[in-house]
């Protein structure tokens, strides 16, 4: 055999086990998009359909007929948007403060901050859940947007990409007769743009798919965000609660599918942010 | 304990000041108290949502509190108790399970993905990608009500192949021996793809030079493997092996969505992690002391895990 042979060879079949694996990955989605649009017999069958004989809408039908879930969406989204926006702003000024400014403690407050990472939420998830039945705030935004506004995470990452901005652009500003709001509002947020997108989009995902605690203060089921929505479809204790396949494989389709659109269309400046979010933070 | 304390506390951050140095003041102290204002709204949520809920866990381990009435100070004895807990012993084993899992089988698993991903060879290098890495961006809730339904006993997709090829169904989420694998099945699906993304992001920093410079001495593949790649992502695979360590002792969704919240530990709490247990005693059963005091546990193990990270993250930067 020749080397160029084998040479094509190994490359085919190098490209075979990829796409192969590849497929494997894409299985459970496609599996959930096609099962959501079929029939329930027609979700039993084996081998199962790709595309559905029997194209139907019922299930999407019956998920907002029968649970909340134009409301679940909503609230996951004013969760998220809201979350997203406050921690934007909150972490940008703060990385600004720490970044650009030499004070009093300046130094010790930031590494309280750096230190503060490495607590883990479920230490806090008892306490803040008290906080929470105290002040009232369960089955409320205010227990899922308040305590994560600003998240020491991301002050590191905005402090680090507002250092590389040139202090010159500040003190000429300043000449000019800026304000020290002004420049963070005229100069560091148009020029921090990357920062502020990757670190939208982070948090976005985070709250949209977040899980543990929205589950802990979240008990009435209008109140509720889609993932808990979607958790309390699969039923208790008793038998034959749970929601029929379809409805939940439509939920599912509806939670996940916007986010995989959004993926694709910025999937390289996704990929990058998170690769400098966790080489930094 | 008051919540106003800690609010005090940020407001004293606006003690006297130094002036800026030597940079250009706007006169009437403008640049002097600027920098306050600046990281004052994140430090008040900081201290009233985070600092005081963490010290008020540490406190809370040593009392017996239920949410009503007084605390009762219980010394050790939360700790003596859950040391001689049997569900607690079976929530670390499992967890130490799934660490382990995730170490050796999902973190190499990454490493062959991202190297396939980083290939010359490869053809449509952005479709692959996006199909590998698309389940980063997926709810873990969405996907473990899909999964569950794919490791269903009786018409789940997994069963009907198994049975298509001759080989004997599993009850994946019913038989005890089985359940951990049915947990790990999703995790792999879940984050080999976020893993990968690092390992490529390392392994396209190594130069072409390198592999040229060994091909030229007659290194095959192999050996370029171990001679350069491995010792070239020593910081990225020491880095991804504490990130998954800390994922994996965190790991709640996948298990109790996969099980439902009737017996969220699965059959004989085969597959319970200790965050649901944390969860089921705490927020279930209003154990707040003792929920802490699983709390506090799980803090220190990866407390650890984080003292190594940040030792590794100052190699990265030298």
């Amino acid at each position: 055999m020749s080397a160029k042979l084998q040479k094509r060879i190994v490359t085919i079949l190098f490209n075979l086990i990829v796409g192969f694996g590849g497929l494997l990955m894409a299985t459970p989605l496609v599996w959930m998009l096609s099962a959501s649009l079929k029939p329930t017999s027609e979700i039993y069958r084996f081998p199962p359909t790709l595309i559905p004989e029997q194209f139907t809408l019922a299930s999407y039908e019956r998920l907002f007929s029968d649970w909340p879930f134009a409301a679940w969406y909503v609230n996951s989204l004013v969760v998220a948007v809201v979350t997203t926006l406050a921690v934007l702003f909150f972490s940008s000024l703060a990385g600004f403060g720490f970044a650009k400014y030499r004070f009093k403690g300046n130094r010790v407050l930031f590494m309280i901050v750096l230190a503060s990472t490495m607590i883990p939420f479920q230490l806090i998830l008892v306490p803040l859940f008290i906080v929470m039945s105290r002040l009232s705030w369960t089955n409320s935004y205010y227990a899922l947007i308040i305590p994560f506004m600003a998240p020491a995470v991301s002050i590191f990452l905005m402090r680090q990409f507002i250092s590389s901005i040139p202090s010159e652009l500040m003190e000429s500003a300043r000449i000019d007769g800026a304000t020290e709001f002004g420049i963070y509002w005229r100069i560091i947020v148009p020029l921090a743009r990357p920062a502020f997108a990757a670190l939208a989009i982070l948090t976005f995902l985070g709250s949209w798919n977040s899980f543990l605690w929205p589950l802990s203060v979240l008990r009435q089921q209008t109140a509720m965000t889609l993932p808990v929505g979607m958790a309390s479809m699969l039923g208790g204790v008793t038998a034959g609660s749970e929601a029929p396949i379809g409805a939940s494989m439509a939920g599912a389709t509806l939670i996940t599918i916007p986010v995989i659109i959004v993926f694709i269309a910025v999937q390289k400046h996704y990929i990058a942010g998170l690769t400098a979010a966790s080489i930094k933070g | 304990m008051s919540v106003s304390q800690p609010a005090s506390q940020a407001e004293s951050v606006q003690a006297p000041v130094q002036p800026s140095d030597g940079r250009l003041s706007t006169g009437a102290g403008g640049a002097r108290f600027a920098p306050y204002m600046f990281i004052s709204p994140f430090f008040i949520i900081f201290f009233l949502f985070f600092l005081f809920p963490t010290a008020f866990a540490l406190v809370l381990g040593f009392f017996n509190w239920r949410g009503l009435g007084q605390p009762e100070f219980f010394e050790l004895r939360n700790y003596e108790r859950l040391m001689r807990d049997p569900i607690f012993f079976q929530a670390v084993q499992n967890t130490v399970f799934y660490t382990g899992f995730s170490l050796f089988i999902i973190m190499p698993l990454a490493l062959l993905e991202a190297m396939a991903l980083n290939a010359k060879i490869l053809w449509f290098k952005t479709l692959w990608r996006i199909l590998y890495f698309a389940p980063i961006v997926t709810s873990t809730v969405a996907v473990a009500i899909v999964f569950r339904m794919l490791y269903n006993r009786e018409f789940g997709l997994i069963n009907e192949f198994l049975m298509s090829i001759g080989l004997t169904p599993v009850d994946w989420l019913g038989d005890p021996n089985a359940v951990k694998f049915a947990v790990m099945g999703l995790v792999v699906w879940r984050w080999t793809g976020l893993l990968a993304v690092y390992f490529l992001a390392g392994l396209q920093s190594i130069p072409d030079t390198l592999y040229e410079a060994a091909s030229i001495d007659g290194a095959n593949g192999i050996q370029r493997f171990f001679y350069i790649t491995i010792p070239s992502l020593r910081p990225v695979i020491l880095f991804v092996s504490v990130i998954v360590m800390i994922g994996a002792l965190q790991i709640f969704d996948d298990p109790q969505v996969l099980f439902g919240s009737g017996s969220p530990g699965g059959p004989a709490n085969a597959g319970l992690s200790i965050v649901q247990y944390l969860y089921s005693r705490g927020i279930g059963d209003l154990l707040y002391g003792y929920a802490s005091a699983v709390g506090l546990l799980l803090f220190i193990g990866i407390f650890v895990l984080s003292l190594v990270q940040f030792r590794l993250l100052r190699g990265f930067e030298d």
